[in-house]
């Protein structure tokens, strides 16, 4: 059993996801440089670039939580050790999302509803006199590429480590290129004179931020109530615990069983049932391939009360 | 080779089309071959650098400049009605109407180095291309604005 929070499976595939958390980190930053140096008074460009400043948020908990997974022992104050942390993460990280998207969201309705018109003028670029609105798209198009591959690569890290903050972040990434289509559309739409398109592209990015931040605050707070473990992607519950439940409730047909998530790890109770009298590592209640069993961490049993204990 | 070729120009071309002003400044500019302009304050007429600008301006849109007298506030407000095309003054370099209206480059700047006020021209905002228009003007007539 490894003193530390995390798996001695996950290991390598947790170090693979920390290097890549550090590039996506990277790359984030000579995104939110570029689009700074050409920001401008568009609405637009405001939100995207703090669309992707708040792109570091996920990373940054993952690396805070992985380090603590990895390097933090049990001890007597914090006998579990960390493997919550990457929860509370989650929870911030959704915390974070949700504000932020929430108060995007009314400037874009409040510039909407004052018809404001954002100012777009020019910049001088070696002599040449241009227009900064074909910085602003430049951009954006460079905005895109980093985001998707980072995404492609996160995705099977995040399944494999059943990791939802990283999870979050890879889908934040990969759905990228539908905020920079409505960013390119809402600059496009700003220099063929539609003062509207600028606001318009703004909520729409906005109402994309506030979804992300929702759908990771319920799945986070299930979570942080011990909620039953809930799928990777969405707040449906996790097919892993499903079968857990199914394999634990065709052994033990007249006990109740409780499923609960913990960080990247399941945790179950079997209610009213006495334990089998063989020793049983929690991971023989897999019902999964093997590879996998490390999620099943604690399976307890709670016998049921006796007639002459219920006095 | 030759889509490639043809992709350019219509790249090039498109760079002149953009941008358009939502309010049509340009375009009515260019039909009526007229623009109006006003002074925040009177006393900047025989500042060389305001007929400098006038007349590049003019010069680039092929159209006249109409003045218009009034003062301060009632011509940020004409600005935004779109009554007047452009309002030359001398401002604060942090104007509280910064936001209001869009400011070209500086022409030039005196007063104390804590508290600058800066001659300069400022527009309907989000009126782009018009906007553009003058910054460029300002650009070509001013040392100091082509140094912002």
């Amino acid at each position: 059993m490894s003193q530390t929070s995390l798996p001695q499976e996950l290991c390598e595939p947790m170090a693979r996801a920390i290097r890549l958390e550090y590039w996506n980190i990277f790359w984030t930053l000579t995104i939110i440089v570029t689009m700074g140096l050409v920001l401008g008074q568009s609405e637009t460009m405001k939100t995207a670039w703090i669309e992707d400043t708040l792109g570091l948020v996920p990373p940054i908990m993952f690396l805070i939580a992985a380090r603590m997974e990895r390097h933090s022992h049990r001890s007597r104050r914090f006998p579990f050790g960390f493997e919550r942390v990457n929860g509370l993460g989650f929870f911030v990280a959704a915390v974070a999302l949700t504000a932020v998207g929430a108060l995007l969201l009314y400037n874009a309705l409040m510039a909407l509803g004052t018809q404001e018109h954002a100012t777009v003028g020019s910049i001088v670029i070696l002599g040449h006199d241009m227009w900064l609105g074909w910085l602003m798209l430049a951009a954006q198009i460079y905005s895109l590429i980093p985001p998707l591959f980072i995404g492609r690569k996160e995705l099977p890290l995040a399944k494999q480590l059943n990791d939802k903050l990283l999870h979050t972040d890879a889908l934040m990434n990969k759905a990228n290129w539908l905020t920079g289509a409505a960013g390119l559309a809402g600059i496009i739409g700003l220099g063929l004179g539609w003062w509207w398109a600028d606001s318009l592209a703004a909520a729409i990015i906005s109402v994309d931020v506030l979804n992300d931040g929702i759908k990771a605050l319920r799945s986070s707070t299930a979570e942080l109530v011990d909620g039953a473990p809930r799928a990777l992607s969405s707040t449906d519950l996790s097919q892993d615990a499903q079968k857990v439940r199914d394999r634990l409730q065709a052994e033990f047909p007249d006990a109740t069983v409780r499923l609960r998530e913990t960080g990247r790890l399941i945790r179950a109770e079997v209610h009213d049932a006495h334990p089998p009298l063989e020793c049983r590592h929690p991971r023989h209640y897999w019902p999964d391939e093997e590879e996998r069993n490390w999620r099943l961490a604690q399976v307890s049993f709670i016998p049921p009360i006796k007639a002459d204990e219920k006095s | 080779m030759m889509r490639g070729a043809a992709f350019a120009i219509l790249l090039l071309g498109a760079c002149d089309a953009l941008p358009r002003d939502p309010a049509g400044t340009s375009t009515r500019i260019e039909r009526n071959r007229i623009f109006i302009v006003a002074l925040a304050d009177p006393a900047i007429r025989s500042a060389p650098q305001v007929s400098r600008l006038v007349e590049e301006i003019e010069r680039r849109t092929k159209a006249r400049a109409r003045w218009r007298s009034g003062s301060g506030e009632s011509l940020f407000q004409q600005l935004d009605e779109v009554k007047i095309d452009l309002v030359i003054g001398r401002f604060t370099a942090d104007s509280p109407w910064a936001t209001d209206v869009a400011f070209a480059p500086a022409l030039s700047t005196s007063g104390t180095k804590d508290a600058p006020i800066e001659l300069k021209a400022a527009m309907r905002n989000g009126e782009n291309r018009w906007i553009m228009t003058v910054e460029r003007a300002s650009r070509a007539i001013s040392q100091e604005a082509r140094d912002q």
